[in-house]
C-alpha cells in the first residue's frame, strides 16, 4: 500500500513537474501550425474568406462598379417572385433526381455484371471506366454530336429501327433535359468502381447460407445482395445528388439553358445573375438558397435512410 | 484554296494591288514550287523588283489560303500583316496639355484579336517615340473575356488607364462613374473637330450633356453575299435597287442542296433576344420593338406583328435558313458559316469584314441591307476608349487617346489596316483606298450617313430584356408557339424591367 502510494506520488510529481507550456511544447506548437500553414492560408484567401464574403454581399446589391449597398433580405425575398428562379429550380430537380436514380442503377447493374467471372473482365472493367476520366468539355462536344437530330448516331439508330420522327434531343424544348439525364449516366463508371468495391465485400456465407435454404438468383439479390449494398447506393444517393444540383459546365456548353430555358439549371442561373447580369448580390444569395436546398435533400436521405440502409455491424437500439 | 490556277490566283492578287515581296509570301504559304511561283509573279507582271522597301515581310491576308491547307513556313521576320510606316505621318494633334517633364507608365486594355493587336503594337512604339517620356503599357484580353476581368479589376480598383469600351457597357460604365468625363480635355485642344465624328458614333457615349468616351468606331450593318452562290443559282447580285421583298425571295432561290452540303439564302431569322433587332429588321416597316426612351413595349403593335411573322416565313415557307438542329451542327463546329461558303448572304457588321477577308475562299461583296417598304434602315454600333477615373497619369492618358483617336490615328489603326468604319469622318477616305477593304465599300459610309440608325437597344436593362424575349421566342422557332402569342408573352414578361427606364 504504502508502495502503491509511493508510486502514485512519483506519477503525480512527474505529472506536475512536466511543464504544459515547456520549451519543447511551445516549439512543437510552433513546428505544427507552420506545418498547416501553407493549407490554413488557402484555406481562409480561398474558401473560407470567399464564403463569408458571399453570404455578407447576399444582403447587398452590388455591380462590381461602386460599393455595394445594403439592401438585407431583399435578395431573398426576390427570389420568391423570380420566375427564373423557380424555372431553375426545377429544371434542377428534375435533372437530379432523373440522373441520380439511373446512374445508380446503371452503375449498379454494370457492377453486377462485371463482377461475373467472365472472359475479359478486366478489360470490360476498364472499358466502362474510361468514361469517367474523360474531361467534362470532351464529352459535352461529344454528345452534341450524337444527339444532333440530322446526322447524329441516335437518331440514325433510332431511323435503322423504324421511328420516323425521332426526337429533336437538345433542339426541342421537350427532350433537351432528357437528353442531358442520359448523358451523365455515361460517366457511370466511377460510381461502378465503388459498388464493384462493395460486392466483393458482401461475405461469400451468406449466399452459401441463401443457397441452402433453397433461395434462388432473384431472392439472393433483394434479400442478401441489395441489404449488404444499402450503404454504397446511400453513399452515392447522397454524392450523385450533390453533384447533380451544382450541375453547369457541360449544360453551359451544350445548351447555355435552351431552347426556351428548359434546361436552365440552377447553377447557370446563379453564373448568369454573377458574370453577365453583374448582380453579385442577388447571386450570392442564391448560392446560399442552393446550399440551404441541398442541405435540406440531404437530411431528409438522412432520415429515411434509417428505414432501407442495413448496416452490418450496427445493433439495433445500441447508440454505441 | 479555291482559285483552279496561278491565273485565277494572279488575278485576285492584281486587283488587290499587292506588291512582290507580298506575292511571294502568299506562294510560299500556299506551298508553291520555285517553278509555279515564277509562274505566278510573271502571271502578276511582277518581272521588276516591287518598289516596296520595308523591311518587314507584310504578306497579304490569308483569305487565298485555302482553310483546309495548311500554310507553308512563316518567314521568320515578324509576320504583321501591316506595314507599320504606312501612314504614320499623322498630321498628330497638337497636344495642349504638353508632355510630362519624367517618365510615366500608362497602362492601355484592348481587346484585339492576335493579328490587329500586332498594329496596335506598331502603333504604341510610333507614339513613345513622339513621347519619349510616355511608356505605354498594352494588354490585350480576348473580348469575350474582357468585361468580366476588367469589370472585377474596378471592384479592385485596379483598372488600367485606359480601356476599351463596347458601346453596350459604356451608359453603366458612365453612371457608375467609372470613367472621367472629357469635354474639359478637348476644350483644351484647339484642333479637336467634333463635328468630324459621324453622326450615329457619338450618342452613346454621351450623357447628362457630357462626352466621357471617344468612340473609336462606328459601322452599320451590311449585307455581305456570295457571289460564287449567286452565279451558280443564276442570281443577279444585290444592288440598290434590292428591296426586302427581293431580298426574301432571292433568300429562297439561293438556297439549295441537303443535309451537310446545303446552301442557305440567309443566316437565320430575327428575334426580340436581339439588342439589334429594330434597325434592320423592324425599322424598314414602320414597326418598332422599344419607344426612343426604351420604356414602352411596341412590338405588340399590329405592323410589329405582321413584321415578325413575314421574317418568319424565311423559314417556315422558304426553309432558306438554317434549322436550329442545322445552326446547332454549325455551331457546334464553330463553324462561321458564311465563311466557308454555306450561307449566300447575312446582315452584319462592316467589322466582320477582316475575317472574312481572311478566311473566305470564295469570292464576295458588300452591299447596303435592301430598303423596306417604309424606309430604309440598318443597324449601327461601335466601341470607344475612356480613361478610368482612378488613373494616376490623367493628363498622359490623355494624350495618348487624343493621338490614338485622332483622324491621324483612325487612319493609322482603321483606315489603312482596312478593319474599317472609323468613327470620324476624315478617316474614311484611307479606308476606301486600303487594299483589304471590299470593293463596294462605299456602301458603308453611305450606310452609316443616310439610313435611319436608331432603335437599338443599348439601356442597361438590355441584357434582362433579351434574357426574357429570347426564349420565348425559341418557342416560336421550335414551331410550338405562334408569333402574335410570342409577342405578347414578351411584352408582359418586360414591361417590369423597362419600367426602370422611365424613373
Amino acid at each position: 500500500m504504502l508502495q502503491q502510494e509511493a508510486n502514485t506520488a512519483q506519477i503525480g510529481q512527474v505529472a506536475r513537474v512536466r511543464p504544459r507550456f515547456g520549451p519543447q511544447a511551445r516549439h512543437e506548437e510552433r513546428m505544427f501550425y507552420l506545418f498547416i500553414s501553407p493549407w490554413l492560408i488557402g484555406f481562409i484567401l480561398f474558401w473560407a474568406g470567399p464564403i463569408i464574403a458571399s453570404f455578407v454581399l447576399s444582403f447587398t446589391n452590388w455591380n462590381l462598379l461602386g460599393d455595394p449597398q445594403w439592401v438585407g433580405f431583399a435578395n431573398y425575398t426576390k427570389m420568391s417572385t423570380d420566375k427564373f428562379f423557380a424555372i431553375a429550380l426545377v429544371n434542377t430537380l428534375y435533372y437530379g433526381i432523373g440522373s441520380v436514380i439511373l446512374g445508380v442503377a446503371v452503375a449498379f447493374m454494370l457492377a453486377l455484371l462485371l463482377n461475373q467471372k467472365v472472359y475479359g473482365q478486366a478489360m470490360f472493367r476498364t472499358v466502362f471506366y474510361l468514361p469517367s476520366v474523360v474531361s467534362g468539355i470532351a464529352v459535352a462536344l461529344l454528345w452534341l454530336n450524337i444527339f444532333n437530330p440530322d446526322f447524329g448516331l441516335l437518331n440514325q439508330l433510332l431511323r435503322n429501327l423504324g421511328v420516323e420522327n425521332p426526337p429533336g434531343w437538345l433542339v426541342s424544348p421537350q427532350w433537351a433535359m432528357p437528353a442531358l439525364i442520359i448523358m451523365s449516366v455515361w460517366g457511370a463508371g466511377g460510381s461502378m468502381v465503388i459498388y464493384l468495391a462493395g460486392l466483393q465485400s458482401i461475405p461469400e456465407h451468406l449466399y452459401e447460407a441463401a443457397a441452402i435454404d433453397g433461395a434462388g438468383r432473384w431472392t439472393k439479390f433483394w434479400v442478401i445482395t441489395v441489404p449488404m449494398m444499402s450503404p454504397v447506393i446511400f453513399f452515392n444517393l447522397i454524392t450523385g445528388f450533390i453533384g447533380s444540383l451544382q450541375a453547369f459546365v457541360q449544360i453551359l456548353v451544350m445548351t447555355d439553358g435552351g431552347p426556351a430555358n428548359a434546361t436552365l439549371v440552377y447553377g447557370l442561373y446563379l453564373y448568369r445573375n454573377a458574370f453577365r447580369l453583374f448582380q453579385m448580390g442577388y447571386a450570392s444569395a442564391l448560392s446560399w438558397a442552393l446550399f440551404i436546398v441541398i442541405i435540406t435533400i440531404t437530411v431528409i436521405q438522412f432520415a429515411l435512410a434509417k428505414r432501407w440502409v442495413y448496416y452490418e455491424g450496427e445493433v439495433p437500439g445500441r447508440t454505441s | 484554296m479555291a482559285y483552279s490556277n496561278e491565273e485565277e490566283l494572279a488575278r485576285e492578287l492584281v486587283r488587290r494591288k499587292l506588291n512582290r515581296r507580298q506575292i511571294i509570301a502568299i506562294g510560299l504559304r500556299l506551298g508553291l514550287g520555285a517553278t509555279s511561283l515564277g509562274a505566278l509573279l510573271a502571271a502578276c507582271g511582277q518581272a521588276t523588283p516591287a518598289t516596296n522597301t520595308s523591311a518587314t515581310a507584310a504578306p497579304a491576308p490569308t483569305a487565298a489560303s485555302a482553310p483546309t491547307v495548311a500554310p507553308a513556313a512563316e518567314p521568320t521576320k515578324s509576320t504583321s500583316l501591316y506595314d507599320p510606316g504606312d501612314s504614320a505621318d499623322g498630321p498628330w494633334p497638337k497636344n495642349a496639355t504638353g508632355d510630362p517633364t519624367s517618365k510615366v507608365e500608362i497602362s492601355v486594355a484592348h481587346a484585339w484579336d492576335a493579328t490587329f493587336f500586332e498594329r496596335q503594337k506598331q502603333f504604341d512604339e510610333l507614339f513613345m517615340k513622339r513621347h519619349p517620356n510616355i511608356v505605354v503599357k498594352a494588354e490585350n484580353t480576348p473580348w469575350g473575356d474582357f468585361r468580366q476581368k476588367y469589370l472585377t479589376q474596378a471592384a479592385g480598383g485596379a483598372l488600367p488607364d485606359i480601356f476599351y469600351i463596347h458601346f453596350s457597357w459604356a451608359q453603366d460604365l458612365i453612371k457608375n462613374g467609372t470613367v472621367l468625363p472629357l469635354d474639359d480635355f478637348i476644350a483644351k485642344e484647339s484642333d479637336f473637330n467634333i463635328a468630324d465624328f459621324t453622326k450615329p458614333s457619338l450618342p452613346g457615349y454621351q450623357r447628362d450633356g457630357k462626352l466621357w468616351v471617344i468612340p473609336y468606331d462606328e459601322g452599320p450593318g451590311i449585307m455581305y453575299y456570295n457571289k460564287d452562290i449567286f452565279d451558280k443559282a443564276g442570281v443577279k447580285y444585290p444592288d440598290d435597287t434590292w428591296t426586302l421583298d427581293i431580298f426574301k425571295e432571292m433568300a429562297g432561290k439561293l438556297t439549295s442542296g441537303e443535309g451537310q452540303n446545303k446552301i442557305f439564302g440567309f443566316s437565320g431569322t430575327p428575334g426580340p433576344g436581339d439588342s439589334l433587332l429594330a434597325p434592320p429588321y423592324l425599322t424598314p416597316f414602320g414597326a418598332q420593338y422599344l419607344d426612343e426612351t426604351q420604356s414602352k413595349y411596341l412590338l405588340n403593335q399590329p405592323e410589329g406583328v405582321k413584321t415578325m411573322e413575314w421574317w418568319m416565313e424565311l423559314r417556315t415557307k422558304l426553309n432558306a435558313v438554317p434549322s436550329p438542329a442545322e445552326q446547332q451542327a454549325l455551331s457546334q463546329a464553330n463553324i462561321n458559316a458564311f465563311q466557308v461558303g454555306r450561307v449566300a448572304m447575312i446582315l452584319d457588321g462592316s467589322w466582320a469584314t477582316p475575317g472574312i477577308v481572311q478566311n473566305a475562299n470564295f469570292k464576295w461583296d458588300v452591299a447596303a441591307w435592301p430598303k423596306g417598304p417604309v424606309k430604309q434602315a440598318t443597324f449601327s454600333a461601335g466601341s470607344g476608349y475612356g480613361i478610368a477615373k482612378t488613373s494616376k497619369n490623367v493628363d498622359a492618358a490623355w494624350i495618348y487617346e487624343n493621338e490614338y483617336l485622332s483622324s491621324a490615328g483612325q487612319i493609322y489603326m482603321w483606315g489603312t489596316t482596312g478593319r474599317g468604319s472609323p468613327s470620324r469622318s476624315s478617316a474614311w477616305p484611307s479606308y476606301f483606298k486600303s487594299k483589304f477593304a471590299p470593293a463596294n465599300s462605299k456602301v458603308i459610309l453611305d450606310s452609316l450617313n443616310n439610313f435611319d440608325t436608331t432603335g437599338k437597344l443599348y439601356f442597361s436593362t438590355t441584357p434582362r430584356v433579351t434574357q426574357e424575349a429570347g426564349p420565348i421566342w425559341d418557342l416560336v422557332v421550335a414551331g410550338q408557339l405562334s408569333v402574335k402569342d410570342a409577342i405578347d408573352q414578351i411584352g408582359v414578361a418586360i414591361e417590369p424591367i423597362i419600367a426602370e427606364n422611365r424613373a
